[in-house]
């Protein structure tokens, strides 16, 4: 589930204007134990539970950490060997090429379709609510279900994907989705494509009811249509809410494990490898923790470069609002 | 009830054919958990199946079926998920509900870039942090056992917890907690009687939230977790997924179970999952 631990746009906007009333506040009043205390207990155990192991990481990306160093507590440090290794190693790669796919295609994607489906539903129309409800039913599913349910739709010979596809004729012979090299990647991206989809639509519904009113009204006025009054209205609108969803939507997407590994490990050969199993496979199949620890780091310093732009963005739309 | 114009109806159509799409991953899921073998590999496939078949359900029920190649037993796996999910969500609560108190009703400093710490730790991927968890946790002896995977997935679901819980505080009214001070509370105990029932649907949703976080958890338990009586439901249908390929009731069967309490609680909670993920802070 953790691909999908949501996360608020527009919630930094709130931030920076809280920021701003409490550092006059706080400039005034007497510092005070209490709030601290309550805050404490959640603040160690994160530190303890996120902080440290992500530190620990980092230390052992310079190590030279084996199966071995789990058991005498002791590796030697290598200095930057770990990352040119990695570097070095044509299955990095692979891996990074099949990341920037899978994660490209699933943003556009999901993207396209949480749009249009979050404009069809900001109009009002007969059992909007509930058909809104069903379409945000999968959300939480566990991610193992959603990869057997994935495998069990791309089987060859009796899969409902291959059966719906040869019937429209869109295809003459059944694909092998996920036994073969060439289209496992392309099915491991569907499933991740709808799992994305009820995300885009709820963060893309909230920024759409959000959009004043009076200008739709004023452009129908000026006679302009449907699609005129997307392009020219909604899209510069609601531009700052568009790019905070693509850019957590690539930090949520790049750092998908579960239904890859669920669906293919990575597999068949390497057709699915992506960053992060490839990270897991060095640990937890070949037991290089140092050079897993080396693929992790990056992952994340591309990660917080994203998130780095996030918030750098979110801060400078609130000048302007 | 608005009278239904063209738009609106060419609207619906296109909604139910939308949502006839995303849904039919999981209605393919729940009929053929109650489809026959014969059924299952029928050509063309069998849309509507006629007669629900229970076999696949009793299958990873640990009931006696016709097959002797299948067995596998759901109940430990549904134990260990219960264990798990319901330690996690409890000690998500007690971590959360004082902090998201502080964050909403103190002005102190680090405030701010404390909610940006949430907001970080909530875009971490578990894949990063089981490699070094695991070193940890081997020298601490939580591999193989309840505590560890309970750490983790806490982790997981805590910082959204906060981030909900407080806006739940925010929308309670400063003077009505004034104003139980002056009856005599302490914050403490104003806290606990007045506040906290006042916030429960808040508290419902991070509960939730929290028990689907860890129920469904793959990472952590897959990592941690090597000893088949305590792993839990996600590690069960993925050790099916290698074994018994062939047996898609039971496999779907096993699916749609652990995936009904996701399901029936974001049909039900609707409106508090989405409130927490797009009002949130803002108010």
């Amino acid at each position: 589930m953790d691909q999908l631990s949501p996360q608020p746009p527009r919630t930094l906007l709130a931030f920076q204007n809280r920021l701003k009333v409490f550092r006059q506040g706080s400039l005034r009043g007497r510092v005070h134990l209490t709030p601290y205390l309550y805050i404490l207990p959640s603040f160690l155990f994160l530190s303890a539970i996120l902080g440290v192991p992500i530190l620990y990481g980092i230390g052992v990306s310079f190590q030279d950490y084996t199966l071995a160093s789990l058991v005498s507590k002791h590796a030697p440090f290598i200095g930057l060997r770990n990352y040119l290794t990695v570097l070095q190693d044509p299955a990095f790669a692979t891996a990074l090429r099949h990341s920037v796919i899978f994660t490209l295609a699933s943003i556009v994607f999901q993207f396209t379709i949480g749009f249009g489906l979050a404009l069809l539903f900001s109009k009002s129309f007969p059992l909007n609510n509930v058909l809104r409800g069903l379409l945000l039913s999968g959300w939480q599913i566990p991610s193992v279900a959603t990869g057997t349910i994935f495998l069990w739709l791309f089987n060859l010979d009796y899969g409902l994907v291959n059966f719906l596809l040869t019937s429209l004729r869109l295809i003459s012979q059944p694909i092998g989705w996920v036994v073969q090299a060439e289209s496992a990647l392309p099915a491991v991206i569907i499933a991740n494509i709808w799992l994305g989809i009820p995300f885009n639509v709820i963060l893309l519904s909230a920024g759409l009811a959000g959009l004043p009113e009076d200008v739709y009204e004023a452009a129908t006025v000026d006679g302009a249509n449907g699609w005129q009054k997307t392009v020219h209205i909604t899209l510069p609108l609601l531009q700052s809410t568009i790019l905070a969803v693509l850019m957590l939507g690539f930090i949520y997407t790049l750092r998908v494990f579960d239904v890859i590994w669920i669906m293919t490990k990575g597999g068949p050969g390497d057709a699915t490898e992506v960053l992060p199993t490839l990270a897991y496979r060095l640990s937890f199949v070949h037991f290089n923790f140092g050079q897993s620890a080396a693929v992790a780091v990056m992952i994340l310093v591309i990660l917080l470069v994203a998130a780095v732009g996030y918030l750098r963005f979110t801060q400078r739309e609130e000048q302007f609002a | 009830m608005k009278r239904a114009t063209l738009g609106s109806l060419t609207r619906l159509a296109l909604a139910l054919v939308a949502v006839g799409i995303y849904v039919l991953p999981l209605y393919w899921m729940v009929s053929t958990s109650i489809k026959s073998p014969d059924q299952i590999f029928q050509k063309p496939p069998l849309l509507f199946p006629a007669a629900p078949q229970w076999e696949g359900y009793r299958a990873v029920l640990g009931l006696p079926t016709e097959r002797l190649n299948l067995y596998i037993n759901m109940a430990v796996y549904l134990k260990n998920s219960l264990i798990i999910a319901s330690a996690t969500t409890l000690l998500a609560l007690v971590l959360a509900i004082p902090a998201a108190y502080a964050l909403a009703r103190f002005s102190f400093r680090g405030r701010t870039p404390y909610l940006l710490f949430l907001l970080v730790s909530q875009m971490l991927p578990s894949v990063l942090l089981v490699i070094p968890l695991f070193v940890i946790f081997k020298s601490l002896g939580l591999i193989n056992n309840y505590p560890g995977v309970i750490l983790a997935d806490t982790a997981l679901a805590l910082p959204f917890a906060i981030i909900i819980l407080r806006a739940s505080f925010l929308q309670i009214p400063i003077p009505l907690e004034e104003a139980a001070w002056i009856d005599g509370g302490s914050r403490l105990q104003v806290l606990w009687h007045v506040i906290l029932p006042l916030i429960r649907p808040g508290l419902v949703a991070v509960a939730v939230f929290s028990f689907l976080t860890a129920w469904g958890e793959f990472v952590f338990a897959l990592s941690f977790l090597q000893k088949p009586e305590l792993q839990p439901v996600s590690i069960g249908v993925f050790q099916f997924v290698g074994m018994y390929t062939t047996n898609w009731d039971a496999m779907m069967a096993f699916s749609t179970l652990i995936s009904i309490p996701a399901i029936v609680a974001l049909l039900v909670l609707q409106r508090q999952f989405i409130g927490g993920l797009t009002g949130g802070s803002m108010k």
